[in-house]
Parts: structure tokens; C-alpha cells; sequence
């Protein structure tokens, strides 16, 4: 059986999708982040309204869709999230 | 006596310093990433480099301001009892609820051994709180290798297990005062606050830029 996975995993997971996993250059649609992070439509629009707003992912319009990249800041924080993950697994906890 | 002495100052110092640090980056990974688990954390290991701060003061002013043979027994408790909120934060950070099974019946029956096993002093029954969250905190974290197979997840649990059988075998102390019980609690504290310190050497702290504008996110 799995677990649910937390807040800021999803976010992790959204943000290593828009750096690591995306389909071209212009960034991801919301059905493309919707089917790799695993995620229901109504739940990632507001984590995406978020992450925006906080500056992690970058918003373009993009032939009348909105495509979403990893921002600047978005990979330092990944790049936090990932060290702390792993630091919070050693006491066997999930950040 | 004056072995016993350094043994325990150099305890106090370890968890000090092994608290603070373990403190500090948990608070640098709550800052960077928001995450309330790294939070819990940070309290818990501020509150244990606190309480074993405090009993190296008590032990410190007695021996070199106070000059008596004993232990100031309310700056002991004052620490214990600040170890065991730290305590209480890791053990609650792997979900406290599974703790108190839900029947009624048993919860009663639960709290009984707490009574039983010591109800001579205050310090002796915030010892044996202590040491319940520390089991309970290292079998949790032993579960957890098994779903990620991390080998620093084994140190913490080793650490965490080494911690509660030092507070173990620091009741014996009790009831044998002069046996070598002391100086092998007190060894097997240090022992499990460097256990507990692997995760930290594993952290690339160099790599880590402090933003203070992620703090919501």
C-alpha cells in the first residue's frame, strides 16, 4: 500500500516535473503537470495559483494555453527541498 | 567520583552541542522550505542542547560556585524535564496518536506502569516519560528504514534506542547508587547523541543559499 503523499511532496513533485520532465522549451500545460505529478485538475489549480504567486514556477501564455517553468527561485527551493527531504528521512519523517 | 564528574560534564557538553547543531539546521531547512516537520524539529533538539545545558550549569555552579557534594536536584529536574519536551516533539512528529491505543480500558491500564515503576521523586517520573518517548521514537524511525532504506535512518534509530537505554539503566542508579550502572548510562547517552549526528554530516550546508522569502511557501 502506499502513502499519501504531503503538501510539500506534491509541490516537490510538481516543481521536479516543471524542471526535469518538460515536454518543450515554452514549459507544461496543466494536463501535462495534472498526469505526471498524479494530481486532480482542482487541487494543482490552486497549488499553481500559489507557486506562482511565491514566485516558483514562471507563467507564459503560450497559443491561448498557460505553460508553467521552474523559476529561479524554484529550483534554489527544490534544490533546498531535496537536502531537507533526505535530512527528515534520516529521523524517518517526511518534510 | 571526580570520573563520574567529567563523564557527565562531557555528556552535558555533547548533548549540548549535538542539540544546538542538529537545531540550527533543522531551523535553516524550516526557513528555506516552510516544512512544519522541520519545525518540530527544530524545538525538539533546541529543547534537548537546552536541558542538557542547564544540567551542566547545575553540575558546574555546584562543584566550582556552591562546593557541595550533591547535585542541585532542581536544576537536574529542570533539565530533564526540557530534554524530555524534545523528546516528546520527535516522538510526536511520528504521529504521537498511534501511542495511546483507543480503548478506554487500555489507555487506563497505559498509564499505570508511569506510577508504578517510580513515584519517588518528580525527576524519576519525567525519566521514565523520557525514556517511553525515546523507545517509541526509535522503533518508529527503525520502521521507517524499511520503506527507504536510507542507512542514516539505522544511526538515528541506534541513537534514539542508545538514548533510552541510558536513561534505562540510569533508573537502576536509583535503587544501586554506587554500582558502575552510572558511568555505562552515561556512556551509552554519548554514544547515541553521536549516532544521532550522522544525518547532519550528510547535509551539503555549502550548497544552501538562506532565502527568507520562501518562508510560505
Amino acid at each position: 500500500m502506499s502513502a499519501y503523499r504531503t503538501h510539500m511532496q506534491i509541490i516537490g513533485d510538481i516543481l521536479t516535473t516543471a524542471r526535469d520532465d518538460l515536454p518543450d522549451e515554452r514549459g507544461a500545460s496543466i494536463t501535462y503537470l495534472i498526469r505526471k505529478a498524479n494530481i486532480s485538475h482542482g487541487r494543482i489549480s490552486k497549488m499553481l495559483g500559489t507557486l506562482v504567486a511565491q514566485g516558483l514556477l514562471e507563467q507564459t501564455n503560450s497559443s491561448g494555453a498557460c505553460k508553467y517553468k521552474i523559476s529561479n527561485v524554484g529550483r534554489e527551493f527544490l534544490q533546498a527541498y531535496n537536502t531537507f527531504n533526505k535530512f527528515a528521512d534520516s529521523f524517518g519523517l517526511t518534510i | 567520583m571526580v570520573e563520574l564528574f567529567f563523564l557527565e560534564n562531557i555528556l552535558n557538553l555533547v548533548g549540548f552541542a549535538v542539540g544546538l547543531v542538529i537545531g540550527i539546521i533543522s531551523y535553516i531547512g524550516f526557513k528555506n522550505t516552510g516544512s512544519p516537520t522541520l519545525f518540530r524539529l527544530t524545538i525538539a533538539f533546541f529543547s534537548i542542547g537546552v536541558g542538557f545545558m542547564i544540567m551542566w550549569l547545575g553540575q558546574t555552579l555546584d562543584v566550582f560556585v556552591y562546593k557541595t557534594d550533591q547535585p542541585t536536584r532542581w536544576m537536574q529536574t529542570l533539565g530533564i524535564a526540557v530534554q524530555t519536551v524534545g523528546y516528546f516533539f520527535i516522538a510526536f512528529s511520528h504521529t504521537i496518536k498511534s501511542f495511546f491505543p483507543k480503548s478506554n480500558y487500555l489507555r487506563s491500564i497505559g498509564i499505570v506502569p508511569l506510577f508504578l515503576i517510580s513515584f519517588i521523586s518528580v525527576e524519576n517520573i519525567i525519566r521514565s516519560i523520557s525514556f517511553i518517548l525515546l523507545v517509541y521514537g526509535a522503533i518508529e524511525t527503525f520502521m521507517s528504514y524499511f520503506e527507504s532504506k536510507r542507512r542514516t535512518v539505522l544511526f538515528v534509530a541506534a541513537g534514539l534506542g542508545a538514548l533510552a537505554f541510558g536513561e534505562f539503566l540510569g533508573w537502576y542508579y536509583f535503587v544501586f547508587p554506587q554500582s558502575i550502572l552510572n558511568v555505562v548510562s552515561i556512556s551509552m547517552k554519548i554514544a547515541g547523541l553521536i549516532m544521532l549526528f550522522v544525518p547532519v554530516t550528510k547535509v551539503p550546508l555549502t550548497k544552501i543559499k538562506f532565502d527568507e522569502t520562501l518562508d510560505d511557501a
